[in-house]
């Protein structure tokens, strides 16, 4: 096979190659992973947006001192906290309440493998808008005592079983990807958290206190009905139901957007940072790389080839070590964040989830793009100069 | 000995890493409050065990003849094949997928196995041309 000068010259320095590929596999490596990095927090705080699924959440006063809501909603950290069923239907009563329905949070218990409490939460198939939706995507049946809906980050399959205070549950359906307090958590109806109750009092592990989960409720869920405004219905509750605190869940998000701008910000910055070291390095590699080699394109000046010519093959070797680094670098990228995410996610401490996989393609292809018009735009400059050279004086030896 | 080859020093330097690696960088979950293991402890100790191995495979493979550490080589691809299924299929993990046992050790350890079996399919590949040639 014809191999063309280009290749031959870089397959002929493998250390100088080596070198140049490493750069723009570096630059293609903080470019992919840097935005695929973004995107992915970015698709997390749309999801946790879309997902919270409700324009306001009640909880009891003390659970805004007492336990840290947010760390419990958004981080999905167990934590529990109760009010009377009456304070369930006055906040229902209210004018401008549209959707309304109840959530119940049992005390977090490990669940027998693993030392990681999980959060159990008991809902209202009849009332509930924020779950339910996400049940029938992945499970067409009605939940029946005993059956269980498990979040993505529970490491269990529709039809395991897992037991909690002694009671076997049979896993019914496990929610997708959500990146909020449902991925850690696992769904069930007030019966089972009934059975729960009872068991554990039974075994004597946990007496809960003497709660009944007919009796109080975790945390009411609301949309306001049309012609309301969230503010009005929000401070209606809090004006007129007490010990309860309304909040608005964008109000919960803000936080963590806040974070996400930080936190993109400061990619943003290392990214620059390293683009602009990146192609000063390049331009001195190809600069260095040229002037070395003065001698050699003046003799293939001399055999006959064009100006053209010469700039071609720098232009060329920039191509290959461009293309070469980028997908070297584009895929480590690519591997790195897809298989570390989960660490990635609790070291953020942000809700991270990754891109559908049309625009994960397009990140990476962008990445090698810009990779590579940047090793060739690096590259002009010497094929411009080696183009020009005096071949005469370079190989009498005065070229300075 | 003779000179190595890349791909011999990149067998060797892998298999340690995933050797060294699964006990001090990348390992599984800690120990319950009361002491005790969870099931993922296991999976980074058969994880140990056969890395070890290819470890030992890897340096002693240095002092054979071409053919030899080129079967060799295929040896330890097999090996690392299997033992990137011990996290998570042969072994359960933990319950939690953001557990350092799901989140850390096992997508560390699945890449460093892939990139033994790339290696060594990558040297058995070249001994046979060489032989050819």
């Amino acid at each position: 096979m014809k191999q063309n000068l280009a290749y031959r010259n870089l397959k002929a320095k493998p250390v100088r190659t080596a070198i140049l590929v490493v750069l723009t596999a570096l630059l293609s490596l903080t470019v992919c992973g840097g935005t695929l990095l973004v995107s992915s927090l970015r698709t997390g705080l749309s999801s946790l947006e879309a997902r919270l699924g409700a324009d306001i959440m009640v909880v009891p006063y003390e659970a805004k001192t007492k336990s840290n809501l947010e760390s419990v909603v958004l981080q999905g950290n167990p934590g529990y906290f109760y009010m009377d069923m009456s304070r369930y239907e006055k906040i229902a009563s209210r004018e401008g309440v549209g959707q309304i329905s109840a959530q119940f949070f049992l005390a977090s218990t490990s669940s027998g493998c693993c030392s990681i409490p999980v959060q159990i939460i008991g809902f209202d198939p009849e009332t509930d808008f924020t779950i339910t939706p996400w049940i029938r995507r992945s499970y067409g049946g009605a939940l029946e005592p005993g059956d269980i809906v498990v979040g993505n980050d529970l490491n269990a399959f529709v039809g395991d079983t897992l037991t909690f205070y002694g009671v076997d549950c049979r896993v019914a359906a496990k929610l997708d990807k959500t990146g909020t307090y449902y991925d850690a958590a696992v769904f069930t109806s007030v019966e089972t958290i009934q059975q729960l109750i009872a068991s554990s009092l039974d075994k004597g592990m946990n007496d809960f206190a003497g709660i009944d989960p007919e009796r109080v409720v975790s945390a009411v869920l609301i949309n306001t009905a049309d012609g309301y405004s969230i503010e009005e219905v929000l401070n209606d509750i809090n004006i007129h139901v007490k010990k309860v605190k309304a909040v608005q869940t964008k109000e919960m998000i803000a936080g963590i957007s806040d974070s996400l701008r930080g936190t993109s910000d400061l990619i943003g910055v290392l990214i620059a940072a390293v683009w602009v070291l990146g192609l000063v390095i390049l331009l001195l590699a190809f600069t260095m790389s040229v002037n070395e080699r003065r001698r050699e394109f003046a003799v293939l000046r001399v055999i006959g080839a064009s100006q053209g010519k010469l700039a071609a093959v720098v232009m060329q070797e920039a191509m290959l070590t461009g293309l070469c680094g980028a997908g070297i670098g584009t895929g480590l990228a690519l591997i790195g964040v897809a298989a570390f995410r989960s660490a990635l996610e609790a070291q953020l401490g942000l809700p991270f989830l990754l891109p559908g996989a049309g625009r994960i393609c397009l990140i990476a292809v962008l990445s090698i793009l810009a990779v590579l018009i940047a090793g060739t735009a690096a590259a002009a400059v010497s094929a411009y100069r080696i183009s020009r050279i005096d071949t005469a004086l370079i190989l009498r030896g005065d070229n300075g | 000995m003779k000179k190595p080859h890349i791909t011999d020093i990149l067998l060797l330097v892998m298999s340690a890493a995933l050797c060294i690696g699964v006990k001090l960088l990348f390992h599984a979950c800690a120990p319950k409050e009361d002491g005790s293991w969870m099931a993922c402890h296991w999976a980074e100790q058969a994880v140990f065990a056969a890395s070890l191995g290819m470890s030992l495979t890897a340096f002693v493979r240095l002092f054979l003849d071409r053919r030899a550490r080129a079967g060799a080589a295929l040896g330890m691809s097999i090996t690392a094949a299997v033992t990137a299924f011990i996290p998570g299929v042969f072994i359960r993990l933990c319950m939690m997928n953001d557990m350092r046992c799901h989140a850390v050790m096992r997508p560390a350890a699945v890449i460093l196995c892939v990139l033994i079996v790339i290696c060594g399919i990558a040297d058995f590949v070249l001994a046979r041309k060489e032989a050819a040639a």
